[in-house]
This record gives C-alpha cells, structure tokens and sequence, in this order.
C-alpha cells in the first residue's frame, strides 16, 4: 500500500471505526441499558486515539526495527561491514571535500549585487595572438556611450602603490579604477564612502583601502578617514574601506583603489591595451544578446581607428574569476563521482552475493508472512544504514582532502578554507541515501524475489538464476570501464605535467633570486640608469652572488607587455598583425639567467646610447619575419614606428625564454638594451640575480644594499625562479595528483569488486566444479575456466572504458595546456595495468576453485 | 487496576493470544469476542475495550487477522474479524511462547517452596 493511498484511506477508517464502536455500545445497550453499555465501554475518544496510534505507528516501528536489525547485522557481519563502510567512506568523503570546493568556486554567491549579471569585456585580437586582451581606454569610452545592452560600464588599469611616509616602504598591489565602478558592481564600504566620478573626472587624490591593509598598517582604527597617505609620492585622503569579502579582478589581494583619472588625451587611445572593463547587463538582456550586440557595436567603433577593425568578446564575470579551475573541478568531480558509483556497483555485487549467505533467514521471514515491500524496505534500511555510517566516516576523510583542494582556489578569487558546514552535511546526507539506495536496490529486489519464489524450498545452498548473473557481469564490466576511464584520463594528465616539467624554459631557473625595485621615483631616464646601475654594482658585491641583471618584466610572468613592429622597407599597414614581446634589460641579462645564443652576440660594452640602437630577438621573431635566412643586421622599428622612431638593428638571436610563463605559447620578442631604451617607458625594475648560495639567504644583505644606494626604494615581489616555475605548474600538477588518486582508488575498487564476484562463483559453484572434477577435468581446466571469464569481464570493461575516455578527453583539452597528449602509450599502459590487476583478482579465486576436493564439494 | 478483586487483568501480549484463539473458531465481532473471552474464562478475564479495539486493529495490521463488513443477523452490519493462514501460523507461535511463560512461573513457584 502507498503512502498516498494509505493517507486517503485514513478517512474511511475513521468511518468505519466509528461505526464499529457505536454498533458495539448499541449492542451492550441492548443488554444492559445505554448508561451502563457506555460506563463499561469507558472513555471513547481515548480508545480511538489507542486504535489511531496502531495505524500509525507500525509502519514507524518498522523502520525502527529494521534499522536496528541493520545495526546488528552490521556488526554481525564485521568483516564485510568494515569493508562496505571503507568503500563507503572514500567515496563519500571524497566527493564531500570535492563538493565544498565546487561550492566554494562555481556556486555561492560573488560579494557584488547580483553578480549573475556582470561581465567582462575583452578585445578579441587572436590574429597577434590575444584571443582575449586588454581593452582600451577610448574603446571604453565608446561603448559606453553607445551601448544598448548594459546599465553601465567601468573600466580598471593596474597600478602599484608604494606607501611610504611612517615605517620602511611598502608596495602593494593597486588598481586605478574609473568612478562609476562601485555601482556597476553594487558594493559598499565597510566605514566611510567610495569616490564619485565626478571625483574621478576631475582628478580627484583620495583612495579607497582594502580591509586588509586597514588591519594591518592602520590597525583597524576608524580615524584613518579622512587621513593623509602617500602613495607613489603623492599625498592621497583615504576615504572609505571595503568589507573584507570584497575583492576584484584581477586578483584578490588589491588593496587600494584609485580614481583611473584618464586624461582626455588618454580617452582617445585605441591601442592602449590595459583596460579591464565589466558591466552590468541590462535587466532582461541575455548574454548571447550582449555578446551579438558588442561584438557589432565594436567592430563598428574601431572601424578607422585600428586595422583590422575588432570585436568584443564578453564573459561571464563567475567565468572569469574562475577561470581553468572550473574545467579541473568540474572534470575532478566528474571523476570523484565515478569513484563513488564504482563503490556503489561493488557493494551492490556484494550484497547480491552475500544474499545466498542470508536466504535462509530471509526466506524464514518471508514464510512467517513478511510481505515484498516489507522485505525490500528491511534489505534497503539495512543498506541505509551502511551508506550512513560510511557518510560519517567519510565526512571524518574529507577534511584532509579539503586541505589539498584549497589550493585549488584561483588567485582571482579569495582564499577559501574549506570545511564541513550544513551545504556538505547536506550533500553528504543526500549522497549517503542515494548510495544507500543505489546499491541496496538491485539485491532488495533480487532477494526479495528469491525469497518468496523459493522459499525454505532449497535451504541455503543452490543456484540462482542466470539473470541476476548477467546483472552482475554487467555491473563489473561497468565499474571496470569507468577505472579505464579515469586512469586513461588521469595518463593524459600526467603526460601533460611531464611535458610541462621538462619544457625548455630558456634560462637556467636553479639559484635564481629575483625581485621587482619600481623605478617611479626615478622618472628622469639619466638618473634612473645612474640608478640601476649604482644598485646592481651593490648587488653584486654581495658575498654569495655570482652575477645580476635587470629587465623590464621578470621572466616568466608577464603574458602581454607587446607592441607593434615595422621592418625595414613595410608599408606602415604591417604593423597590424606584427607584434612582439618588449623587454628592456641590462647588459648582464642574458649571462646571468643563463640565456642561449642561436646567432650574432649578446648586448657588449661596445652598445652605447645611441640614435642607431641595436636590439636581439627571439628564435620566433627571427623565424616569422627572416624565414631561412639570417636575421643579423636586419633593421626593424618598435613601438614608435614613426618617422621619429629609432631604427635597431639585430645584433644576436636568443634561444626562446619562456617570458609569457611557463605553460603559455611562445611569441615573437625583443630584447632592447636598457642604456639605448629612451624611447620607451619601459624600466629595468625587475632584478634578477643569480647565486652560488641558497639564493634566500641573501635576501636582507641585497635590502641592505639597495638602501645604502637609496633608503626610500622599494622592494616587492623577492621569490626565486624555481619557486615560480612551481607555482605555475601546482595547477596541472594537483589536477594530476587528483585525478590520478582517485584512478588508483577506482582501479583498487574495481578490481576488488571482480575478486568478489569470481569468489562468490566459485562458491556458487563449489559442487558443479566437484562434478567435473569427479568427471575428468584437471585442476587446470578448472584454472582457464574461471580466469577466462575474469579476463572476458575486464576486457569488455577495457573496450568500453578506453571509448568513453576517447569522449571525455575532448571536453578536457583546456587542462591539457595546449598540449597533445599521446593516446598509444596511455592506453597501453592503462591496458596493461588493468590486465595484470584483473588476473591477480580472478587467478586467486579461480586458484581455489582448481584445489577444491571432488569428493567434498559433493558431500557438501 | 481492575474494578473487581477477583478479577485478573491481562497480561501484555496474552490478549493477542486470546483474541486469535477466539477467532479459530469461526469469525466474529469485536463484542462477541469481548463477550466470549470474558465467558470462557469464567469471567475471571476482564478484557478492557480501551486495549481490545487496538489489538485487534494491530492484528489487522500485521496481516494475522482479515475483516469484513457483514450483515449477519438482518438488523445491522458489523464489522467480523476472521483469522488468516499467517494469524494461525502465529496463534502457535503465542502459545508456545506462552507455555514457556507458564513453564518459567511454574519454576520460580516450585524454588519458592521451602
């Protein structure tokens, strides 16, 4: 009977025990007079509500019953229980810690109003290379005035801010950001206000402070309104701080907001490529709307300004912050998740084969009147209660688990930690009754059915039918195909961090220390060469130092940072599609981080400043533009193409450094000598130097020497090489890791549940083997029976699994880095892995199958 | 506490018992039941209808007992209890359990002797 039908029969019932007690007292009255009938029948109402507890409460008794019979069996059973709770446990535990940081990166709500409705607006310029850059400040200017789509839209610049004034120098990370920025995102200061635009046109010296630089450089007290900085030299009011969840592209640890102040001149450039603009989408616009609409209304704008004229491209806001991460989550949970079905298809075998060990109590139950539904709910309760003590230990796992994944976390977004609060608990629970049920449904019925067909007939030995074996196969060749699955894709990451790991990265990264020394203090170009050079002849008098040098971006972390190019004898249209990297370095560059020649020389003594300069490029600017031929003595302009630009001429060609980072493409560069760089505002602010001592150890002897040369520079950003080129590979390296655990955790998984399933046969079938036996069979006929049906099972598993990989590897490629990864050796590998588990998981079972005693196995 | 000295009141579990034996010999409402109990016990049992319309729906409930609306006698429709094949199965079950009670008091009788 259902729960509906029960509670709309309850009417009736309430009928029909009325009447059955007014017949009852019409009869006694009969008898013995109406007064006497209701004294002896007592208090009506009070035996209805009697009656109306049994309805209820039997059902309610049940469960009660079933689950402690459940517990007992638990704990009857310890040798299985432990089993089925640690299956449990990793599966649910895994996919706790995976949902928290899902929650964390793609679900709970951004710290702006209504953040389903923001999106960034990039240029699209793939044709040099920038599928998504920076906009500009005209571009901004533009859109906004005719847009259609949006509310509004802000624009932000990088910035750095050195706070001086009270205490050593501080440089922290700063971001000039148009007026209209806090309404666009709907935000708030924690104390004081935010700036206007029209503080913003008129250029207006007030900063808006992150909660963190409050706490820590002015102690949190409320007077810092209202009070005077300096940043970068010049006096700023601070007049508002943000809440401590605020945080913005491009990273969470901006601490101060300026007005972007851009200058009318500033409004008209079209290729200063250094805006990032959000906007609010109109209420009822969708982002396919915005995006045809902007990327029309750009083209159109650009049309006469730039060619070729560029479209738009918009973003979700949620998108960008998270970045590749949503791809490594998304695939990370997909493959926790399969981690988690393997566990339940195990148990799920598991229990149907340990059916036969509790027919007999089964079948007993069902001969003393248990229906079908009442033996379903017992086996599923029983079930129940197993996925729930796997969920409490498995929530017990998840902590360590959720340490690991924190790093996960995009440094657009703010650290997270991770921990167990009521959306996990939640999940979990619902996790825990959908495995409950998941594995506990399939044997439910199955020996439910048994037991009411068969009844105490057979007792506790015999067959079962060849249904539920098929079922069974069926279930190992499934989690055998999601193991192929995980560990081809888990082979394909791997293959990916090696290629990463053994990339060339065109320097030599051991003993490397680098640190950035911002030069704006020094505007005038002749005193910040006297400068940098009077720090580096500090620098490297240092005891331990071997050499230093200084470039404009440190290697290795600066993606952009380009400008146009035009070679000797173009038509200024050329310039549109060529654009290469600029660096500007000292002469000791390239010797000190160990940089290769192709051709020509390195900057020498001999380079002076000079109105004929030289310049080195890279192996692709030489490829693109001097195809087979040499490029020495080419001359090129850069950036100011004009008539007044300096022609440079190249004097060496670099083997490729990996200036972009690490697992970015390679582009054209150009290395300009810093004393021969007037042209440009580009600064040697990046310090590289290289050690023969544990490079960190000479971190305060080089603050010590920068400051007897100026005690008011500042110094940010000391990290050594290796501990960049680390950080850019941690991402593909714990997508690795990841995956490939849970591979293993699936591939242990599966191969336990073939061993099940092959032991449980050779118990089923402990007699049949006997009779063949008895009939001539050998040990080793008995031996290729039972392993040639494990390795059939593994090798549809393996069919299957290897295709469904094929699939899954396409939705994946963004973890791939632009890397190809070799399927051949994946497979093999995964292949041979597979077959060699397999065979240990069905040769033991099949190996006491062949030793069985004829005699005994008949007896039995 | 019952309202008669010499009246027992019955044992948890026992009217389960009673009212099944009851019903082994045909069908029956719930007062003949009342009424049939108390007088084949000589009246010694006094069977309260607070606990007899309960037990008897729980019985229902637990499939030992089926009922059914009949007009038996022409003058009014009554709602009979009859045994099923799992209520008899469970009538043995209640009197050996039930023999085993009488058994175990009967010990603690005997050692009480001096």
């Amino acid at each position: 009977m259902g729960f509906w039908s029960r509670l709309s029969g309850r009417a009736q019932r309430e009928g029909e025990l009325e009447r059955e007690i007014q017949n009852h007292l019409d009869l006694e009255a009969e008898e013995s007079g109406e007064y006497a009938a209701r004294r002896a029948f007592g208090n009506v109402t009070i035996v209805k509500e009697d009656v109306r507890a049994v309805w209820s409460w039997t059902r309610l008794g049940h469960v009660w019953r079933d689950v402690r019979h459940g517990l007992r069996q638990v704990r009857r059973n310890p040798g299985f229980s432990a089993i089925a709770i640690a299956t449990l446990a990793l599966g649910i535990g895994v996919n706790a810690a995976m949902f928290s940081a899902v929650d964390a990166v793609l679900i709970r709500p951004l710290p702006y109003t209504d953040a389903g409705r923001l999106v960034m607006i990039w240029d699209e310029m793939g044709h040099i290379g920038f599928p998504k850059h920076y906009s500009t400040p005209a571009e901004w200017v533009e859109w906004r005035r005719q847009n259609m789509v949006f509310t509004d839209i802000a624009a932000t610049e990088s910035g750095e801010a050195t706070l001086s004034g009270g205490g050593e120098p501080e440089q922290v990370p700063a971001r000039k950001v148009t007026g209209n920025l806090w309404t666009v995102l709907g935000v708030h200061p924690a104390i004081g206000r935010v700036f206007t635009e029209d503080e913003d046109t008129r250029g207006a010296r007030v900063a808006v402070i992150s909660h963190g630089l409050w706490q820590r450089r002015f102690g949190g007290s409320p007077d810092v309104l209202g009070r005077t900085i300096t940043i970068n030299d010049g006096p700023y009011e601070v007049i508002g701080v943000m809440p401590p969840e605020f945080y913005f592209m491009p990273a969470r640890d901006v601490d101060i907001w300026m007005p972007a102040s851009f200058s009318p001149e500033h409004l008209t450039l079209f290729w200063w490529h250094d805006e990032q603009i959000v906007a609010r989408l109109k209420p009822g616009v969708t982002l396919q709307q915005a995006r045809e609409s902007m990327a029309a209304l750009s083209l159109r704008v650009t049309e006469g300004h730039v060619r070729p004229a560029r479209k738009a491209v918009v973003v979700p806001l949620r998108e960008e912050l998270a970045g590749k991460t949503e791809t490594s989550l998304v695939v990370l949970l997909a493959a926790s998740g399969a981690v988690l079905l393997i566990a339940c298809v195990n148990l799920a075998n598991l229990l149907m084969s340990r059916g036969t060990v509790h027919r007999r109590e089964v079948a007993i139950r069902a001969a003393l009147g248990a229906g079908r539904g009442r033996l379903v709910t017992q086996f599923l309760i029983e079930s129940l209660v197993l996925s729930g003590l796997g969920a409490f230990a498995g929530l017990a796992m998840a902590t360590p688990v959720m340490r690991f994944l924190e790093t996960l976390v995009p440094e657009t977004m703010p650290s997270v930690r991770l921990t167990i609060d009521a959306r996990v608990l939640a999940v979990s629970a619902a996790m825990a009754v959908a495995a409950g049920l998941a594995f506990g449904l399939a044997p439910a019925l199955t020996g439910s059915r048994r037991a009411l067909n068969e009844g105490l007939r057979d007792g506790g030995r015999g067959s079962t039918g060849a249904h539920s074996h098929w079922f069974q196969h069926s279930l190992i060749v499934l989690e055998t195909a999601l193991a192929v699955l995980l560990l081809t894709c888990g082979g394909l990451l791997l293959q990916t961090f090696q290629h990463l790991r053994q990339l060339d990265l065109g320097i030599r990264s051991e003993k490397l220390l680098t640190f950035v020394t911002p030069l704006f203090r020094y505007p005038d170009f002749d005193k910040r060469l006297a400068f940098v050079s009077a720090e580096l002849d500090a620098i490297r008098v240092i005891p331990g130092v071997v050499s230093v040098g200084a470039i404009s971006r440190i290697p290795l972390t600066e993606i952009a940072q380009t400008t146009q190019y035009l070679l000797a004898g173009q038509e200024p249209g050329a310039t549109r599609t060529q654009d290469a990297l600029s660096r500007v370095v000292t002469r000791d560059y390239f010797s000190t981080v160990g940089a290769g020649l192709r051709d020509g020389r390195f900057f020498d003594p001999s380079d002076r400043r000079s109105q004929t300069p030289v310049a080195i490029v890279n192996e692709s600017f030489a490829d693109r533009n001097f195809p087979g031929r040499s490029a020495l003595g080419a001359r090129f302009k850069f950036g100011a193409t004009g008539p007044k630009g300096y022609s440079y001429t190249i004097v060496g060609v670099v083997r490729e450094i990996r200036d972009r980072g690490v697992a970015e493409d390679l582009k054209p560069a150009v290395y300009r000598l810093h004393e021969q760089a007037d042209q440009t505002g580009e600064a040697p602010s990046g310090i590289i130097v290289r050690t023969s001592v544990e490079p960190t150890s000479i971190v305060t002897a080089v603050r010590q020497a920068i400051w007897s040369v100026d005690k008011n520079q500042p110094l940010t950003h000391i990290r050594t090489v290796d501990d960049i080129v680390a950080r850019q590979l941690s991402a593909p390296s714990q997508n690795t890791v990841l995956l490939g655990a849970f591979a293993a955790l699936a591939l242990l998984l599966a191969s336990l549940g073939l061993y099940g399933v092959l032991s449980y046969a050779v118990t089923r079938r402990t007699n049949e083997i006997g009779l063949r036996m008895a009939l001539g069979a050998t040990s080793g006929d008995i031996l290729r029976l039972f392993s040639r049906q494990g390795l059939a099972l593994t090798i549809a598993g393996l069919a299957i699994g290897l295709g469904l990989a094929a699939a899954a590897a396409r939705l994946m490629t963004t973890l791939f880095y632009g890397f190809e990864p070799d399927y051949l050796p994946a497979v093999a590998v995964v292949s041979l892995i597979l077959l060699a588990v397999a065979a240990i998981a069905s040769l033991l079972p099949a190996r006491r199958a062949s030793r069985i005693d004829p005699m005994r196995a008949l007896h039995d | 506490m019952g309202r008669d000295r010499d009246k027992i009141e019955l044992l948890r579990g026992t009217l389960d018992m009673l009212i099944l034996r009851t019903l082994l010999v045909g069908p029956a409402h719930e007062h003949k039941i009342a009424k049939h109990i108390q007088r084949s016990t000589d009246d010694v049992l006094q069977v309260e209808h607070g606990s007899l319309y309960p037990a008897l729906h729980r019985l229902e409930r637990k499939g030992w007992l089926t009922a059914k609306w009949e007009n038996r006698d022409g003058t009014r429709e009554l709602k009979y209890y009859r045994l099923t094949t799992a209520g008899r199965k469970q009538l043995a079950v209640e009197e050996s359990k039930w023999q085993r009670l009488v058994f175990a008091i009967a010990r603690v009788d005997a050692r009480a002797e001096p």
